[in-house]
């Protein structure tokens, strides 16, 4: 669980520098309110962007992409619960971890 | 201010966030989006979804020692988190519909709810697993916990509905301002369920990454999390709170908590008077 936190971070890191050397000099955008391109959204495209080195908007890929890793993190423990419950046999609790599960899965894949 | 500049500078401020967040027990992301948003004139929704991913971030850093001491209790984290997660979706929803002047306000409220809060007495008196709740036995809420000199001591759980229902409001405001929303968990576990402290603040940094993992895919899709912003804030953060709980045993801690408090109320009141401008 740490070495998963610390190659998310070490990711995001990456991307930071490497988004950051495309917009030396350029004032942030985050003042105002304007959602994010849509190439952000899904993680395959996402994965596909942040090795396409060619476009420099899209240098924050791999920093997204460390993220997603991050984000990851969550579901991937109520999933190993879960999986531990299952080994146990114990139903009512392989079922729980299973909703909490079916939960995050919903916010994510909607 | 130019890049890369203002990522530095966010990523700094977001360091000491995290050192502060840990001093003095409140997490990062209930102190950094007011920072983003006052300091850095950020938009609520980027601040309040970079937050979020400091928190999960934390969170998961925290989760493995918690886990490695055996102290936190699995099957009341599961059990709770289908409230907190379904909390966090309805508020993560919900968040994207109001109106951002009224989420300032809720937002400063939360704060000074959770500075309450953490002002408050933490150590009711411990339950016995024999007066549990009836609906925990059935549940196999009841644990144990090792003590400081290794022998095991048992613990009851109370309350579990209430308890489960104050978790669900714990979790909308999660979704609703981008928190983890500690203070209010540690609340339903501390003083309903009157769980024994040590196994509530483990129990909680698990269900706070969690709860924040069920609020930030529907951030994610409405384009919250801006990379440029999330990155620096989510590391510093990271760092921060790593270093805070290194500096934890030699800090004068309750000095600290008064000084800070106090300026976390007047951030509270300035994001209230920012929403009804």
């Amino acid at each position: 669980m740490i070495i998963g936190t610390m190659i998310s971070a070490s990711l995001i890191a990456a991307g930071l520098v490497w988004y950051l050397t495309a917009h030396v000099g350029q004032n942030p955008g985050d003042h105002i309110f304007s959602g994010e391109p849509k190439f952000l959204e899904k993680p395959i495209d996402m994965a596909r962007r942040a090795f396409d080195f060619d476009g420099a908007v899209e240098r924050r890929s791999i920093a997204m992409l460390g993220i997603f890793l991050l984000l990851l993190n969550p579901p991937l423990r109520v999933l190993l619960a879960g999986a531990g419950y299952v080994l146990e046999k114990n139903r009512m609790y392989a079922l729980i971890s299973a909703v909490v599960f079916a939960v995050l899965a919903f916010s994510f894949f909607w | 201010m130019t890049e890369p500049y203002f990522d530095i500078a966010v990523g700094v401020a977001s360091f000491f966030a995290g050192v502060l967040g840990a001093l003095i027990g409140l997490g990062g992301g209930i102190i950094i989006t007011p920072l983003l948003v006052l300091v850095f004139g950020i938009d609520l929704r980027y601040a309040m979804g970079a937050a979020l991913c400091s928190v999960i971030a934390t969170s998961s850093g925290a989760a493995a020692a918690y886990l490695r001491d055996g102290i936190s209790n699995m099957k009341i984290g599961l059990f709770l988190c289908i409230a907190t997660t379904i909390g966090a979706v309805c508020g993560a929803l919900l968040a994207t519909v109001l109106d951002q002047s009224l989420l300032a306000v809720i937002f400063g409220v939360a704060l000074l709810a959770t500075v309450f809060l953490s002002l408050g007495k933490k150590c009711g008196p411990r339950l016995l697993p024999g007066d549990s709740d009836p609906l925990a036995l059935k549940l196999e809420l009841p644990g144990e916990f090792p003590g400081p000199d290794g022998e095991k001591s048992a613990y009851g759980v109370a309350a579990v509905v209430p308890g489960f229902c104050v978790m669900w409001v714990a979790g909308v405001l999660s979704g609703l301002l981008g928190i983890g929303s500690g203070a209010f968990k540690v609340l339903a576990m501390d003083q309903i369920m009157k769980l024994p402290f040590k196994v509530t603040t483990a129990t909680s940094n698990f269900m706070i990454g969690v709860t924040a993992a069920a609020s930030v895919g529907i951030y994610l899709k409405k384009g919250y999390l801006d990379p440029a912003l999330v990155s620096p804030v989510a590391l510093g953060v990271l760092a921060g709170a790593f270093v805070g709980a290194k500096l934890l045993p030699v800090a004068p801690v309750k000095l600290l908590r008064v000084v800070f408090l106090t300026a976390v109320s007047f951030i509270a009141v300035q994001m209230i008077l920012k929403g009804l401008h």
